[in-house]
């Protein structure tokens, strides 16, 4: 196990006259046994940012220390790292067993036989193990997953890299892959950095998540604190699906006034102070429909979608398109014309020029659940 | 419905036509060559033809054996194209590796400079080469034949274009896992290569096999001829010796024959891959 320190990490791709920098300047800690979840759009440096920490890519600048040990310049077989790739990477001409002991058969001087118990050890624990004898063409996709997985977990790396291993998985599969995935981390209690586009499983997997963006480091923090507290309008309008609403509005002293007659009164008029326009940004869950008269939202519904569980509703207020996600029951037409509004303790403020947060969620984020535990039972 | 049904048979049944035809007009000549060399000389431009084979196979293998040591040619002949065979899969494949996965200087320049090669007539190198050998002193000997066309372009070519299709995401992972660069060569590349590398024998040890102008010119000696050196022997100025050659020729195209049909479920295979997307 190992404590992954990023310094200043860089690594730019192309030629002199035009390079691109895939990731600027990136500082990060991964701490010992954490499960780091690198997210972000296409094109963002997450896998980059990996692929630097695997030793595949060479880095421009900058240092990556495991345990305080310098290996930017260690070959990717000397970090004792394992990877997971995202289309599996099984070696196509052995069976599951050889696949399974081919890092053991090249990085230690094992018998053959203590390779073999080693191997089906892992197989019974990934629940493989009526598979060895098997090539990779015959297995599904999670058992090539699982496979995967066995190859990487059979060394006990210090560090274990994950290239969005769930995007090959059908939905349902996927997420029974991500909880044996968290299951797995924590018995192994191994340092794991995971990339992935998709926030939804960055949320539910990682210990924190760092959000990156144009190859720049966003925010780290775990999943309440990315929601919560978003450190710009990126992290704000990535994290959390549907995304959150943005609208650009006009200070009037203590009323927010925007496209399509928005006009919202704060209680605590220094939010603003200073200001003359400020991006305003609502979460769809934390709409709600109000009866006419109220309400600061006016707007007409476009789409609902039925969830079963709840109602996704599209509506456009004046220019900007709004979602909203309201209980089951609430069901207006299309084409109707509705209001929503919203608590200020949900509302999220940015800068209109450097899009910063100028104020995040307020309200409570624990409530208190000890009436809730019956250590009885 | 019915209709094209109807010209579906029609048209498989013009297909399979056409297919017998080719398949004749292939199997005849080596008929001919199977039932000519079981027969004297003397019968040979009979009329009508003789359509069946007679007995005289031995008798005319040892007229063969007599006018050229035809066994030890095959020996020759076996030597040479099984270990060059060898070694230029050992060679295209490695070049092919490099040129499929690595970056490095000068690769695209070198590799096309490689290919340029291809169109140099082998005339064009006989001299210089003919030079060199008896220079190093290598006349006469196996390694003169071998040597100089051990990497061969088209192999490198044919290597490096089905070594682009295994995925990096495999070399990469086995770096993972802890392999060297020579490592990811051989228990990686080479064995998913298999069908390719099947391909790709079967076209070196056929080259090398029927290649008759350059072995001639650097092997002199009697007991270096290949075999179709050898042949040439029989062909005097006055005189061929049909059965003698008949008989020779049946014996020659034994080992591709083997070869193909061992191989063949690769070699089809290797023809095939990276047409599609598996």
């Amino acid at each position: 196990m190992a404590t992954i320190d990023i310094t200043k990490l860089r690594k730019e791709f192309g030629d002199e006259g035009e390079q691109i920098v895939a990731v600027e300047d990136l500082d990060l800690t991964i701490e010992d046994g954490e499960f780091m979840v690198f997210v972000g759009p296409s094109g963002c440096g997450k896998t980059t940012t990996l692929r630097c920490v695997a030793g595949l890519e060479d880095v421009s600048s900058g240092s990556i220390e495991f345990d305080g040990v310098d290996v930017t310049d260690q070959r990717a077989r000397e970090r004792n790292v394992a990877m997971v790739f995202q289309n599996y990477a099984l070696y196509p001409h052995m069976t599951v067993r050889k696949n399974i002991g081919f890092p053991l058969r090249l990085s230690t001087k094992q018998s053959s036989d203590e390779i073999d118990e080693r191997v089906e050890e892992i197989a019974t624990l990934l629940g493989i193990e009526s598979l060895l004898d098997d090539k990779p063409k015959e297995l599904s996709g999670g058992q090539q997953q699982r496979v995967a997985l066995g190859r990487a977990i059979i060394r006990d790396p210090e560090v274990f890299l994950m290239d969005e291993p769930l995007s090959n998985l059908d939905a349902k599969l996927r997420s029974v892959m991500r909880t044996e995935l968290q299951e797995l981390q924590q018995e192994l209690d191994v340092t794991t950095a995971y990339v992935t586009h998709d926030q939804v499983e960055a949320m539910a997997m990682g210990d924190r998540i760092a959000i990156l963006n144009e190859g720049r480091l966003q925010q780290v923090g775990d999943a309440n604190e990315v929601y919560r507290s978003p450190t710009n309008e990126f992290v704000a309008g990535f994290i959390g699906s549907p995304s959150i609403n943005l609208v650009t509005a006009e200070v009037d002293g203590d009323t927010l006034v925007g496209p399509g007659n928005f006009e919202y009164v704060l209680d605590d008029v220094s939010w603003v102070d200073g200001r003359s326009r400020v991006r305003v940004g609502v979460r769809p869950e934390d709409m709600h429909l109000v009866e006419d008269g109220a309400g600061s939202m006016p707007s007409e519904v476009t789409v609902v979608e039925h969830m079963g569980n709840e109602n996704f509703l599209y509506a456009r207020m004046g220019e900007v398109d709004l979602t909203a996600r309201v209980p089951s029951k609430m069901r207006p037409p299309e084409g109707s014309r509705v209001r929503f509004d919203f608590d200020e303790e949900d509302l999220y403020l940015f800068d209109v020029d450097t899009q910063e947060s100028v104020k995040t969620k307020t309200g409570e984020t624990d409530v208190g659940y000890e009436q809730y535990v019956h250590n009885s039972v | 419905m019915r209709r094209e049904t109807r010209n579906d048979a029609l048209w498989k049944f013009g297909s399979y036509i056409f297919l017998l035809t080719i398949t004749a007009l292939v199997l005849i000549p080596i008929y001919w060559m199977l039932v000519a060399a079981t027969i004297p000389q003397s019968e040979f431009f009979s009329w009508p033809p003789r359509l069946l084979p007679g007995l005289h196979y031995l008798q005319n293998f040892q007229a063969l054996q007599e006018s050229v040591d035809f066994i030890r040619s095959i020996g020759n002949s076996l030597i040479i194209a099984v270990s060059y065979t060898a070694l230029s899969l050992v060679l295209c494949s490695m070049a092919g590796f490099a040129f499929a996965k690595y970056e490095f200087r000068f690769k695209e320049p070198l590799f096309y400079a490689i290919l340029a090669t291809l169109v140099l007539p082998i005339q064009l190198l006989i001299i210089p080469l003919f030079l060199l050998i008896t220079q190093i002193g290598w006349t006469n000997s196996y390694l003169a034949v071998i040597l100089p066309w051990a990497a061969n372009p088209l192999g490198i070519f044919l290597m490096r274009q089905n070594m682009k299709a295994i995925p990096d995401a495999l070399l990469e992972s086995a770096r993972m896992d802890g392999a060297t660069e020579f490592q990811l060569y051989y228990k990686i590349a080479l064995p998913t290569m298999i069908p390719s590398l099947s391909a790709l024998a079967i076209i070196l040890f056929l080259n090398q096999w029927q290649a008759f102008l350059y072995p001639l010119i650097v092997l002199q000696e009697e007991k270096m001829f290949t075999i179709p050196i050898a042949l040439a022997q029989l062909v005097g100025q006055q005189r061929v010796n049909f059965d003698q050659v008949m008989v020779a020729t049946s014996l020659a195209i034994i080992p591709i024959f083997l070869m193909f049909i061992f191989l063949q479920q690769y070699f089809i295979k290797g023809i095939l891959s990276g047409s599609v997307k598996q």
